[in-house]
């Protein structure tokens, strides 16, 4: 069976949910764009949600109790490590872009990775602690 | 791709990029770790927009986000080998989005702002 993926550019996207070749560099790259495309879907849902606001404290208030419901905090988890992952590591490709770090860009992506998982476990226990 | 608008669409997605680090650190900080429960209710969020220099912060958070968002949009789409004339079109699109987007969080953040004086206003002193 042919497991290649296209070479057709218009399907070159697909490289990005390929693993397989578990090259440091893909990886940030596809963690890059996967949480991209999933923070920007948050960032229009978070939009569309906050317009509750304009109904005044009747309306947002009871969407506040919904959201202290443990399957938002669960979501919220997941929003914190998409914005860690996103975040550090969009810190490092700017860093290298403008020259710092090109060299050591593999040790600090595995550096951020760390400091993100470090993060996210702290974020978690606070978000389920209230 | 123009190259030069490609580098300067990279630039100004690493400088957002940068300062939403700050921007999204305070904005989760102050939204959700901070607030008991996790979230504020409407009365600490008109509290909390009672601050003018917290006004401008989510402001420039809005509009750096929303930048950051719809470049990386472009910078996707690109990558799908599109013709020059399909991705102008993606770039003027993107950009009515972002506007659109703007003038909503603007009008939002208004309206809250002028909900909460006037509701606020009926609450014992």
């Amino acid at each position: 069976m042919n497991l290649s993926l296209p070479e057709n550019k218009r399907l070159r996207f697909l490289r990005w949910f390929d693993f397989r070749s578990g090259r440091l560099g893909m990886i940030a790259y596809i963690l890059n764009r996967v949480t991209a495309i999933g923070l920007v879907v948050y960032l229009y849902l978070h939009l569309a949600v906050l317009s509750i606001l304009a109904g005044g404290p009747a309306q947002w208030d009871a969407f506040v109790q919904i959201a202290r419901s443990p399957l938002f905090l669960t979501l919220d988890v997941i929003l914190l490590a998409g914005i860690l992952i996103h975040g550090l590591n969009g810190l490092r490709i700017a860093l290298t872009g403008f020259g710092v770090g090109v060299r050591g860009q593999k040790p600090l992506f595995v550096a951020f990775m760390l400091v993100a998982a470090v993060a996210l476990i702290a974020g978690a226990l606070k978000i389920f602690a209230g | 791709m123009n190259h030069k608008r490609s580098s300067w669409a990279w630039f100004w997605q690493a400088v957002t990029g940068i300062a939403l680090l700050l921007l999204l650190g305070l904005h989760t900080v102050a939204h959700h770790f901070v607030a008991a429960g996790g979230l504020r209710d409407f009365q600490q969020v008109i509290e909390y927009l009672s601050n003018p220099i917290i006004v401008v912060l989510e402001i420039a958070f809005l509009i750096c986000v929303t930048t950051h968002a719809l470049l990386g949009v472009r910078s996707i789409l690109f990558d799908l080998g599109l013709s020059a004339r399909t991705e102008r079109r993606i770039t003027v699109g993107l950009s009515v989005v972002g506007i659109v987007t703007a003038l909503y969080g603007f009008w939002l953040t208004y309206t809250v702002i002028y909900t909460g004086s006037s509701s606020t206003a009926f609450l014992p002193k």
